[in-house]
């Protein structure tokens, strides 16, 4: 099981946005995390990535969220790759080195960092514009950098916290058919989302938060 | 623009620290040379009725007799009708001190010699004494006022650097702490800023240190003072390269360490 949670609950701004949940994600799920604005959702998602200190069980792999050390912390990110709506590429760098940012920090060399950078660049359609800056991609690129970033490191997990608001519905389905490739790869998604998309082809669970509650429907 | 301005900021800030530091320690050598010039040539002059082989007072460094022998056959050859040998004459000597004694040190002293009944008469110049004392106090208090101040100031711009290379590299940091970047990854680029940033300011500082050193009005005053002082290039730039690269690579780990 990748992540476990149980009875858990999670304050934002001294207020419980999640309340007593319980739910689990296996290896390799692909998991959609819908509600209103305001649900809970980004609480939930950052809870995950260890931003936010939950109350009860969020077990992620080996590690208690709720009694994570700084250090372990470090550890355990480096097996996730995290979408943001707001792309958060770093504005200095090219796209082909903010896409080798998780190599840098595990460790690669930077021959092979770029190799590997150009390739998944090529899988994203973004191969043509490995020397831009962010500021030069439109938002469907960006977010396809972002992804590429996300994925490039082999993760186990991918949190998207709304990976497609505001792009047009061409970079949208683009963008989730990355989604699709990564799940293809043996990485779980979740992505956190107002909505489910319309045509979706592959076998996924929805989880949706109402009033703090976090349900798993069929 | 800015980042060249941050730059700037950075440097100038560590030059002007550095420079104070340099110009603190040399004015101190400088005093402390004239210091021992002025006791090396400052004595007291005590008239005892027995010989005096040794006082034992820890602020005195020697005793050395007078010799008046020379002033005794001038005065026999003035006053031939005074007969010397039936003189009791007294014995004079001068005393060195181990360091430039301030005015009420000096009282101490002089109480201490006055309660031996050999001795006589002391003399002290301390007008002349009181006045060079307070004129080294005077220079040593502007010398440590003027460091204080400009490392203040130094510090101040500092600080104000700290934020706006928070502002600058806040989210980079932050994007990099999500993908598990570790502590030395996240500062990267600012240890880099911080270790160019440091190279400059000691080379901008030891160019104005030579300069400094090298001027005629540096001779002069050296020269006036009649001290010899010796500068060692090499230590100078051993102790100004710990200092800048401390000051700036704890400011930058002070920002990295900082939350977002």
């Amino acid at each position: 099981m990748l992540i476990k949670a149980k009875n858990l609950s999670i304050a934002y701004k001294n207020q419980f946005v999640i309340r007593d949940s319980s739910f689990s994600v296996n290896e390799g799920d692909f998991v959609f995390l819908t509600g209103i604005s305001g649900s809970g959702k980004t609480t939930l998602i950052k809870s995950i990535y260890g931003e936010l200190k939950p109350y009860g069980l969020l077990q992620i792999g080996p590690y208690d969220m709720s009694k994570i050390s700084k250090s372990k912390l470090t550890k355990l990110r480096r097996h996730m790759g995290i979408v943001f709506q707001d792309y958060k590429l770093i504005p200095e760098w090219n796209i082909l080195k903010n896409v080798m940012l998780p190599l840098f920090i595990k460790g690669f060399d930077k021959k092979e960092a770029e190799k590997k950078a150009i390739e998944i660049l090529k899988k994203v359609k973004l191969s043509h514009k490995i020397d831009k800056f962010p500021r030069e991609l439109s938002g469907g690129e960006q977010q396809r950098a972002a992804i590429a970033r996300a994925i490039i490191h082999n993760p186990a997990i991918i949190l998207a916290d709304e990976p497609i608001s505001g792009l047009d519905e061409y970079s949208a389905s683009l963008v989730m058919e990355l989604f699709i490739m990564a799940n293809k790869m043996g990485i779980a998604v979740i992505i956190a989302s107002h909505s489910l998309p319309t045509d979706f082809n592959i076998k996924y669970r929805h989880f949706h938060i109402e009033k703090g509650k976090v349900y798993e429907l069929s | 623009m800015s980042y060249l301005k941050s730059h700037v900021t950075l440097i100038l800030a560590l030059s002007s620290i550095l420079l104070t530091i340099f110009l603190f320690t040399i004015f101190n050598k400088i005093l402390k040379l004239y210091e021992k010039n002025i006791v090396n040539n400052y004595s007291l002059v005590i008239v005892s009725t027995s010989k005096i082989e040794n006082l034992n007072y820890e602020e005195i460094d020697s005793i050395k007799q007078i010799d008046i022998s020379k002033q005794i056959e001038k005065m026999k050859q003035e006053y031939k009708n005074i007969d010397f040998s039936k003189i009791d004459l007294p014995y004079f000597y001068k005393l060195k001190l181990k360091k430039f004694p301030s005015p009420s040190e000096l009282q101490i002293i002089t109480q201490k010699l006055k309660n031996k009944p050999f001795i006589k008469r002391i003399l002290t110049h301390s007008s002349s004494q009181e006045k060079i004392y307070n004129l080294l106090m005077l220079l040593k208090t502007i010398t440590k006022t003027s460091m204080i101040i400009t490392s203040i100031l130094g510090f101040l711009l500092i600080i104000k650097q700290l934020e706006v290379w928070k502002l600058l590299h806040s989210e980079r940091m932050y994007i990099m702490e999500l993908f598990g970047a570790p502590f030395w990854l996240k500062g990267a680029a600012l240890f880099k800023i911080a270790i160019i940033d440091s190279i400059f300011a000691i080379l901008i500082t030891l160019t104005i240190i030579y300069f400094i050193t090298h001027s005629i009005i540096f001779s002069h005053l050296i020269q006036s003072l009649n001290i010899s002082l010796e500068i060692n290039y090499l230590q100078i730039f051993s102790y100004l390269f710990i200092i800048s690269f401390s000051i700036s690579l704890i400011s930058s780990i002070i920002v990295v360490m900082s939350k977002k």
